[in-house]
């Protein structure tokens, strides 16, 4: 019997620092493993001798090799890894959770509404989509941040507003005093500027606790189905794995039967959103 | 039924010679009350008690437990811990067996929790009948009198003399090896079955739901939200007594701890309840189960509901050690199951 | 890397605390190999402001503690409060409850007017404190354990729930249930519970829970038959400066 809780060593190839809060990290595992995630699944990092948090795996599957991670500092754990650097080890549990609809979705349009950090897992499903393109039908993102200064992965955004077989659109709720050109307002406001085809597209939602009810409600005005909404949530975690009992959403492990959640399954559940 | 025999004397001195051979748990007194306890000698052991103070879970579920221990000086290693040695537990009350049958599944269900599992091979366990009930305790209405599984034997006080019910083969080893006993004649299973039966009337009357446990259920799902969940907890303290003394909760918190030297560690689970305030707050402050009243019902929704689902029985074997412990008394089941029952 | 220093400071208090930390012994000395401890009354007689972490025992009484907790807040990138004084005001904010010059008649005789002591406050009140080391006395593993997290770059995190909690972890059979009362439904935990399993009550010592239930504990006191006055005093032996129920 292999224990639940020992995480397998891993190192840190890449480190480099995106926003004054975010921080990029690619991990390599050191028995050379692949992860074998799907897009939309977290890892449990361990910093040794400081703890463990749930972290969303940021890279398509199709990136062989090594997984990409983004960290926002906020406490402990995610405080001393934005201290570590390439070569440091760390500890890896997981591939966990459910991930997102990337065979249903197969011929459909998909619609990403990303906020803020809520792109780190997105990406992962994003650039699964953009690896396999042909498989998938139109494609659009809307991404939306506070100010220009907490964009992340800017070379990627530029990439995709320059493709054409993507519909790409991005706003801020303020633009500070940089050189922002583009759209402000909260993400909701690019809603009336995008054409979609409800019964065909499946919309998949990753934000900030607040984010979701407005984003939902704007979704479903546009008449795309209840089972068609996808959402990723985050919750306190503890173990991953479906025993420590924080992650509870009503009765349903965020871990074991989220992250992902597709809406129709959680609108009855009054702590969901 | 089948059924050995052991005199009073018997019984010590096959307790005497567990203790000889092993690690042996049981329940002794402790400050006008009861606590299960490492037993030094058999005489210490108590099997005429009403509750103990925790559970039996603590020993196959321990308040502390190490998961993994790592060096991360001069080069991070890991290795996975599991504390496991093989103990004898004495003096379980079928609810609380019945708790422990529980928690083996919700363990061992889609991952197998190793360190849960291996510790739980190695105990062996001795029931015990109650002789009394405690004036909390409604476990006649939890279908908590009796339990088929989960003990090793099953002893009961057949008036001076004890009665014993083998449940593996292993506890039937265990008495061939270390014990005098004779068989039961007729008239020993008689006084056993009349004592069975007497069991269901043990709780006192006043402590009984009116309703069936598949009804509690519905009757929680009905009432999600009825005012009484605020009322009574506004009460509450959130300190989550009525989690930490309850047989079945098994919610932990993981915390990791470095040596004085920075270098070797270890990283460990303790017991954690849903009833205290942040169990339910992320890093960004957000805390999803901010309201007492939050937190407070959940605990019912979690036994009646969530696990009942999982278990097809609700969560709660009528121990009735929450409804003792909670200061304001707001936590106790039958109150508040009743309550709900008679709110239209 | 270079050791951190660490410097001592006391205000109004007993020093008990500073004293667990000196009885740390063995473990002091291992501590000793990650610190250089450059002020601590209790051991060493040289004195230096030149220092990473202060240490600070005691509550603030009168006005020239502010200007030598501002000095000391300057000097110091990390400034921790230990035991209840510093904390909570500890068991000098009693004296809160009473009025100022009775108090200081009491402490000072004839010589009343030469003392300019004021309400007894915790340190925070006056500077910015980085972490708090809860208790009367504090524990010596908790500081240990704070000295890991700093070492370490963590943030020190207390509990924050009930002593009763930590109580039922310890097994022990509630003082309500012998005929006593306690105030640790209200107290932050952290101390294990250690005054009831020792065999007497919580009195409060680590201070109010962020979100305490204190009209809660009132009615429960109440109704175990506490008069009006006798629950004010368990309140205010550790919460005067806090403040009890309305
Ligand atoms: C499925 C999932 C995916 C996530 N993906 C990312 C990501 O890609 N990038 C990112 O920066 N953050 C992500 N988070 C949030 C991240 O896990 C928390 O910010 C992190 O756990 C905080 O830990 P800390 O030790 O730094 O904070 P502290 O505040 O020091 O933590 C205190 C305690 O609270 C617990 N805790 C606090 N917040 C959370 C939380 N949200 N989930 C679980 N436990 C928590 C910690 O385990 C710790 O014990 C994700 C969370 C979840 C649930
Ligand atoms: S219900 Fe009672 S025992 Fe439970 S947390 Fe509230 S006050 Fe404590
Ligand atoms: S909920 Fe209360 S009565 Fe039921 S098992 Fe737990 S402690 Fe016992
Ligand atoms: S908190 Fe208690 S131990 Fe510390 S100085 Fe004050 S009275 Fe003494
Ligand atoms: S003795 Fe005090 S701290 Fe312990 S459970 Fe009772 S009220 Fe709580
Ligand atoms: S039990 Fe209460 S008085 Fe005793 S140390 Fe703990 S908090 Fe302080
Ligand atoms: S994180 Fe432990 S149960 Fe989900």
């Amino acid at each position: 019997m292999e224990s639940l809780y020992r995480p397998e060593l891993a190192t840190i190839t890449k480190a480099a620092p995106m926003t004054a809060t975010e921080k990029y990290f690619e991990i390599k595992l050191n028995s050379g493993r692949e992860l074998g995630h799907k897009p939309g699944q977290f890892v449990e990092v361990s910093v040794f001798g400081v703890g463990e948090a749930p972290i969303s795996v940021s890279s398509s599957p199709t990136k062989k090799g090594a997984f990409d991670l983004v960290i926002r500092k906020v406490g402990n754990v995610t405080g001393k890894i934005h201290n570590m650097t390439a070569g440091s080890t760390i500890g890896i549990r997981g591939p966990f959770g459910t991930h997102f609809p990337f065979d249903e979705t197969k011929g459909k349009d998909i619609l990403f509404v990303a906020g803020g950090i809520g792109l780190v897992p997105a990406r992962s499903f994003i650039n699964y989509v953009l690896d396999n393109r042909k498989d998938y039908n139109r494609v659009t993102v809307l991404f939306g941040c506070r100010n220009p200064n907490e964009r992340l992965f800017t070379d990627e955004l530029s990439l995709w507003a320059k493709r054409d077989d993507v519909e790409f659109l991005e706003t801020v709720d303020k633009p500070l005093d940089t050189n922002w050109k583009g759209n402000c307002g909260v993400i909701t406001t690019l809603f009336p500027k995008i054409k979609i085809e409800p019964a065909n597209t499946f919309c998949v939602i990753v934000g900030p606790p607040i984010m979701y009810r407005f984003v939902i409600k704007e979704a479903l005005d546009k008449h795309i189905p209840r089972h068609h909404i996808y959402v990723s949530l985050e919750r306190r975690m503890k173990c991953g794995v479906g025993k420590c009992g924080h992650c509870q959403i009503n009765g349903v492990y965020c871990c074991q039967e989220g992250p992902v959640f597709k809406y129709s399954d959680i609108t009855h559940l009054e702590e969901a959103l | 039924m089948n059924a050995k025999i052991l005199t009073k004397e018997n019984l010590l001195s096959f307790v005497q010679n567990l203790i000889k051979t092993g690690e042996v748990v049981g329940v002794t007194k402790k400050d006008g009350k009861f606590a299960f306890d490492h037993l030094k000698r058999a005489s210490d052991l108590v099997l005429d008690y009403d509750v103990t103070l925790l559970p039996p879970k603590k020993y196959v579920m321990p308040q502390r437990e190490t998961l993994i221990k790592f060096n991360v000086k001069p080069e991070v290693k890991v290795e996975a811990v599991v504390e496991a040695t093989p103990f004898t537990l004495i003096g379980v009350h079928p609810y609380d067996l019945k708790a422990i049958n529980q928690l083996d599944r919700l363990f061992e269900e889609n991952h197998v929790d190793t360190n849960y599992m291996k510790r739980r091979e190695q105990a062996t366990i001795i029931a015990v009948t109650p002789t009394r009930a405690s004036k909390w305790s409604f476990w006649s209405s939890m279908n908590s009198i009796f339990v088929e599984t989960g003990f090793d034997l099953l002893l009961t006080d057949i008036g001076g003399r004890y009665a014993v019910e083998i449940g593996t083969a292993h506890g039937d080893e265990l008495l061939k090896k270390h014990a005098k006993f004779e068989e039961a004649a007729p008239a020993d299973i008689e006084k056993l079955e009349s004592i069975r039966s007497a069991l269901p009337k043990m709780c006192s009357a006043d402590r009984k739901i009116n309703a069936l446990t598949h009804e509690m259920t519905a009757i929680l799902e009905i009432h999600r939200k009825s005012e009484l969940w605020e009322k009574r907890a506004e009460k509450c303290y959130s300190c989550g007594s009525c989690n930490l003394i309850c047989p079945t909760c098994y919610c932990f918190d993981v915390k990791e701890e470095i040596d004085l030297n920075l270098k070797d560690g270890s990283r460990y689970r303790v017991w954690d309840g849903c009833l205290l305030e942040d169990f339910a707050k992320i890093g960004s402050g957000e805390n999803f189960r901010e309201k007492r009243a939050d937190r407070f019902r959940h605990r019912f929704f979690r036994k009646w509901s969530y696990l009942a689902a999982k278990l097809t029985e609700p969560a709660c074997v009528g121990c009735g050690r929450c409804s003792s412990v909670c200061l304001p008394d707001i936590a106790d089941p039958v109150k508040v199951i009743n309550e709900l029952k008679e709110e239209k | 890397m270079t050791k951190p220093k660490v410097a001592f400071f006391d205000f109004a208090s007993c020093e008990g605390d500073q004293l667990q930390i000196a009885n740390l012994e063995e473990k002091l000395l291992e501590l000793l190999e990650h610190v250089e401890v450059v002020s601590f009354r209790e051991v060493m007689k040289e004195h230096s402001d030149d220092y990473d972490i202060a240490f600070i025992e005691g509550s603030c009484t009168r006005e020239a503690d502010e200007a030598r907790l501002k000095k000391i807040r300057s000097n110091a990138k990390i400034v921790v409060a230990i035991g209840a004084c510093a904390t909570i005001a500890g068991i000098n904010a009693l004296k809160n409850t009473r009025p100022l010059d009775q108090v200081r008649k009491e402490v000072y005789g004839d010589n009343a007017k030469w003392y300019e002591t004021y309400a007894a406050r915790p340190i925070d009140a006056v500077i910015t404190v980085d972490f708090k080391l809860h208790g009367c006395p504090i524990r010596g593993d908790e500081f240990l354990a704070l000295c890991k997290a700093l070492l370490t770059g963590q943030k020190f995190v207390v509990p924050d729930y009930p002593v009763c909690a930590e109580c039922k972890l310890a097994e022990n059979v509630c003082v309500f249930e012998k005929g006593m009362t306690c105030v640790g439904p209200v107290t932050r935990a952290g101390c294990g519970a250690c005054c009831v399993t020792q065999g007497a009550v919580c009195w409060g010592c680590r201070g109010l829970v962020d979100d305490p239930n204190k009209n809660a504990h009132k009615e429960v006191l109440d109704k175990y038959g506490l008069k009006a006055e006798e629950v004010m005093n368990k309140f205010n032996l550790y919460f005067a400066y806090q403040g009890g129920p309305k």
